[in-house]
């Protein structure tokens, strides 16, 4: 018998590789000031009970915010805070607000053309 | 039923066991994020002191289980190279290598393709600069070491040595980087955590005590000599090499000038060469000049990869 939770988890892992990334630098380029991880976290919802599968764990984040940094989408500080530990505070680049155009015209033709197949609408 | 210090402690230690194997510095980046999520989010809930458990226990169903956590940063970081191999050239490398082949010798292919990696120039420039950096290195360490324990028995002594001994991390971290950039190790790209919520004097401890300040401290010490070692090696090196290469415009200068190229000559005896056969000989010279100037870009290539995985060992910790 097929492992269709396997499949499940799979398919959802592949889909929100490039997804997850477009919405954490959407998000920082709208911000109008740097956020840290737990704030981004909180934004996106991530991982909480209402929308399972919706969107990746709050800790799959991080790898995201510093992959998108390594490609200089992102640039990074780390600041103290009053209370609590130090807090890394992220923001989006110039080349990173220019990344977001491209990648939503490609996500708005991605939707249309799945839209369309899984309406039937392509023939 | 646990603390919230014990949770997250426990925590820390499955996330690292789960990414046994992986980069010591993706590690060291995993457990710095981990931790500071855990504890912002602590602080941020704002519970009770007899409820922080049970909410740090949520806050860790939302960050995910270690093993997903992990998988994540292996993921991310498969799709992340460090900095010079994201070159086409090190790109092709690395499919070469998962073909179980030499990758250096597909790349750059033959005795002169080494001119065209850029690790070879990365090795280059850092084995230079490693006499100016190593100088500085060694005489922060050993001022601040000597600086500390001087002034340890006066109250003031606290903080001064406090302050070395964070600056010897903090240096240890910006080596890293240099490392990363210029010799293509991958190193952290975050300072590794330090739990600001644990009394000052546990803090103390751990900077005293920690293998990371002393490695780091150790690092510093050692790159005076390494330095003086890759600098005068290259230096050495690449002056003769260009000296043997500058050969033929010597002996075209003499025989322009009518000064008579002589190869032995001594009080009784001297042997003079024809124009001829000078030029041929200051050739083949020159060209033994190409020679030692491409193994020496060899050498570079080959020691900024060694000095990679030594800056990783010192200045990484477990």
């Amino acid at each position: 018998m097929v492992d269709l939770q396997e499949t499940h988890k799979k398919f959802q892992k592949e889909l929100s590789a490039g997804t997850v990334s477009l919405a954490l630098l959407s998000i920082l380029a709208q911000s109008s000031e740097p956020l840290y991880g737990y704030q981004i976290g909180k934004l996106v919802g991530a991982g909480n009970d209402e929308s399972p599968g919706v969107m990746v764990k709050q800790g799959a984040i991080y790898p995201v915010l510093r992959s998108l940094e390594g490609q200089g989408l992102l640039s990074s500080q780390r600041e103290l805070s009053d209370s609590g530990p130090p807090r890394r505070y992220y923001q989006a680049t110039d080349a990173g607000r220019q990344a977001l155009e491209t990648w939503t015209g490609i996500w708005s033709q991605t939707k249309d053309f799945v839209d369309n197949v899984l309406g039937g609408d392509y023939q | 039923m646990k603390t919230a210090e014990e949770l997250i402690i426990t925590y820390l230690a499955d996330l690292k066991a789960a990414l046994r194997g992986a980069d010591k510095a993706t590690v060291q980046d995993a457990l710095a994020d981990a931790e500071e999520h855990l504890r912002t989010a602590l602080e941020s809930e704002g519970a009770e002191a007899e409820a922080e458990s049970e909410a740090l226990q949520a806050v860790i169903r939302e960050y995910g289980e270690p093993a997903e956590i992990a998988q994540a940063y292996l993921d991310w970081e498969a799709a992340l190279p460090p900095a010079l191999a994201a070159t086409p050239a090190a790109r092709r490398a690395q499919t070469a290598s998962a073909n179980g082949s030499s990758p250096a010798a597909r790349s750059y292919p033959g005795f002169f393709g080494v001119y065209a990696d850029p690790r070879t120039w990365g090795g280059l420039v850092y084995m230079l600069i490693s006499i100016i950096t190593g100088t500085l290195y060694f005489s922060w360490a050993v001022t601040g070491l000597s600086t500390s324990l001087g002034v340890m028995v006066l109250i003031i002594g606290i903080p001064i040595t406090i302050l070395f001994l964070l600056s010897f991390r903090g240096i240890a971290f910006l080596e890293g980087r240099l490392v990363e950039a210029l010799l293509g190790e991958r190193m952290p790209r975050r300072a590794s955590f330090t739990d600001s919520s644990l009394p000052w004097r546990e803090r103390l401890k751990i900077l005293l005590t920690g293998k990371a300040t002393w490695l780091s401290w150790l690092y510093m010490i050692l790159m005076l000599p390494i330095g003086v070692v890759y600098f005068s090696l290259m230096v050495t090196l690449l002056a003769l090499a260009l000296g043997l290469i500058a050969s033929p415009a010597g002996v075209a200068f003499m025989i322009v000038q009518g000064i008579p190229v002589s190869i032995i000559r001594t009080a009784e005896f001297s042997w003079f060469m024809t124009p001829s056969q000078a030029i041929l000989l200051s050739l083949v010279i020159a060209a033994l000049g190409v020679i030692i100037a491409t193994g020496t870009m060899h050498l570079a290539r080959w020691v900024g990869r060694i000095h990679g995985k030594f800056a990783k060992a010192l200045l990484v910790s477990d």
